[in-house]
């Protein structure tokens, strides 16, 4: 049981990572990105491909890949936030929502062209050690503290760099902060080159521990989307949280039951809580 | 909706109906019954879309529903009509839960807690393999012929569009765009927005439900994944969007320039399907970015 637990604590981790970049971008711009976890998945896909050339670790690659999804995340805004400046806000958010569904399907078709249907896998051998009686895998341990580590430096960055505050305050009223001398189009570019950085990760770390499908994008997307509304657009820590407590319960689903109904039980959770949760209400 | 509009409306029907009765065979005919088919998804989807200005990504919940519905009905021995009566009941039941659920949402999270729920329901049939056949589809024999098939597609096409027009005319059409107006000055004025919200969403589930119904009766197959198919969702979406017409003109003109772009892109672009339906999405956006909200409205 125990054991269950630790697998959920890992898979958490990386759910978390994925939501926190999700939850960055709806707070910081209002926008649905529903290309997000094809991003994760896109930067699988490179991990892999690059292994073949260079033996990076996970960690090396990391630090490589940032500066290439920072870049990833400014075209991506180009396309799915530029555009609908002009929309109201409910507009935009429909019109940044179809644009980013139509770039996940483009991304999709591409991984299966570039990568074929094989699930791509970049588990690489580490040593398990033993704590208090319990086995716990070596490259999981480190990539949940990379992973926790990462959503840390995220919220320092949030807190204490200027471009941060600049993030936050846009988050809270854009013509105010506007007033104060921020660049709206500039600040809400590096908050999704940043949220972009975050689903990169979360994809590397994910195909390290998992083996990640071409089209599991969108899949991947939707359980951030839920992590993000159950644990609060638009902050770090709630869909941290919230991501931890689904990696919980799909570990424990898999355990008490089959592994093919995780899905459905996660799923009908997370819409029971969408329901029931006041702020997707009419008040 | 203009006197032109309202004419246009009607030759698309009646060329349709007619295509219907003359084209049931072959590669046309196969052509004419998606037309039918994605017409009625999306002129139903267009009753809560528009009106409500809800975004739903997981209409083809309903379709889904229908089809499976309809499937056990005739695996468990019912003729034709008895099992298309049995959908209607079932349907009419999930549905109503399915809206229920839902009507409480507003924008963006009603367009993903209709996605989470075409997933689940996805999930569900994979899961219940001894009834539904699982990831492996349901076959159903041919009951009927392909002829009976077209036209009673037609006929429910023109019933969805009877009930758009019936709908957007009647007061409870009138209440459903003060409701998307602004959902607290309509409560202010007695508007039963709950219930509003209701009886549009199943007006919109009921004609989506049969549809998979009579699309399971022609095709005989149905799967998880081609049942409630997010493709599907998206082409109602697209097809009732696409076009800035109000009033049933808009999702007709809609469907013909959707179902036959998506029709080239699986024939053309074999393995980039969803990429060139990626790329139709990305231009609605943007046609969508290119103007402001006065100026789409105002078209």
């Amino acid at each position: 049981m125990i054991q269950v637990l630790i697998s959920g604590l890992f898979l958490g981790s990386v759910y978390a990572l994925l939501a926190v970049g999700l939850s960055l971008a709806f707070g910081i711009m209002g926008i649905l990105n529903l290309a997000h976890g094809s991003l994760a998945v896109l930067a699988a896909i490179l991990y892999k491909k690059s292994l073949v050339f260079f033996p990076f670790s996970p960690w090396f690659f990391c630090v490589l890949s940032m500066p290439v999804f920072l870049a990833f995340g400014f075209l991506l805004h180009l396309v799915i936030v530029a555009p609908f400046r002009n929309l109201s806000l409910s507009a935009s958010v429909v019109a940044s929502l179809i644009a980013s569904l139509g770039i996940a399907l483009i991304l999709e078709d591409i991984f299966v062209w570039w990568q074929g249907w094989e699930p791509i896998s970049t588990y690489i051998p580490f040593p398990t050690f033993n704590l208090l009686n319990l086995k716990i895998p070596g490259l999981r341990a480190v990539l949940l503290g990379m992973a926790t580590a990462t959503i840390g430096l995220s919220t320092i960055f949030l807190k204490k760099t200027d471009m941060g505050r600049s993030m936050r305050a846009l988050a809270q009223d854009k013509e105010a902060a506007s007033l104060y001398g921020i660049h709206p189009g500039f600040t809400s570019m590096s908050a999704l080159g940043l949220a972009t950085i975050l689903a990169g990760l979360a994809g590397i770390f994910y195909s390290s521990l998992y083996p990640l499908g071409p089209r599991q994008g969108l899949d991947l997307t939707l359980k951030a989307l839920f992590i993000v509304v159950a644990g609060g657009m638009g902050n770090l820590r709630g869909p941290a949280v919230a991501g931890l407590v689904l990696g919980f319960i799909e570990s424990f689903a898999a355990y008490l039951f089959t592994y093919t109904s995780t899905d459905t039980i996660v799923y009908s959770l997370l819409v029971a809580y969408l329901v029931l949760k006041r702020s997707g209400r009419h008040q | 909706m203009k006197r032109w509009q309202i004419l246009f409306s009607i030759v698309i029907l009646s060329v349709l109906t007619i295509a219907s009765a003359v084209f049931n065979e072959g590669y046309v005919g196969i052509f004419v019954f998606s037309l039918i088919i994605n017409g009625t998804m999306a002129v139903s989807y267009d009753i809560p879309g528009r009106s409500l200005g809800l975004i739903s990504l997981g209409h083809a919940v309903f379709f889904g529903v229908g089809a499976y519905c309809f499937g056990l009905g005739i695996s468990m021995g019912f003729s034709f009509f008895p099992s298309l009566f049995l959908t209607l009941l079932l349907s009419f039941i999930i549905a109503m839960l399915v809206t229920l659920l839902l009507a409480g949402l507003n924008h963006g999270y009603y367009s993903l807690a209709t996605l989470g729920v075409l997933i689940i329901f996805q999930k569900i049939v994979e899961t219940l393999e001894f009834v539904t056949g699982g990831s492996a589809g349901l076959y159903i024999p041919d009951v009927l012929s392909k002829h009976h098939y077209s036209l009673l597609a037609a006929l429910l096409l023109l019933a969805t569009a009877a009930c758009h027009v019936f709908f957007s005319r009647s007061r409870w059409g009138l209440y459903s765009k003060e409701t998307k107006a602004s959902e607290d000055a309509a409560e202010v004025v007695g508007i039963p927005t709950r219930k509003v919200k209701i009886l549009c969403l199943m007006t919109a589930a009921i004609p989506a439900c049969m549809a998979g119904a009579i699309h399971l009766a022609r095709t005989s197959y149905v799967s998880p994944p081609s049942g409630f198919s997010l493709t599907l969702s998206i082409t109602a979406l697209l097809s009732s969007r696409i076009v800035p017409v109000s009033g049933l003109l808009g999702p007709l003109l809609g469907v013909l320039l959707i179902t036959t772009a998506e029709e080239v892109i699986w024939t053309k672009f074999e393995g980039f399907n969803h990429a060139l339906f990626g790329l139709i999405l990305l231009g609605a956006a943007f046609y969508q970015g290119l103007f402001s909200d006065k100026e789409l409205a105002r078209r």
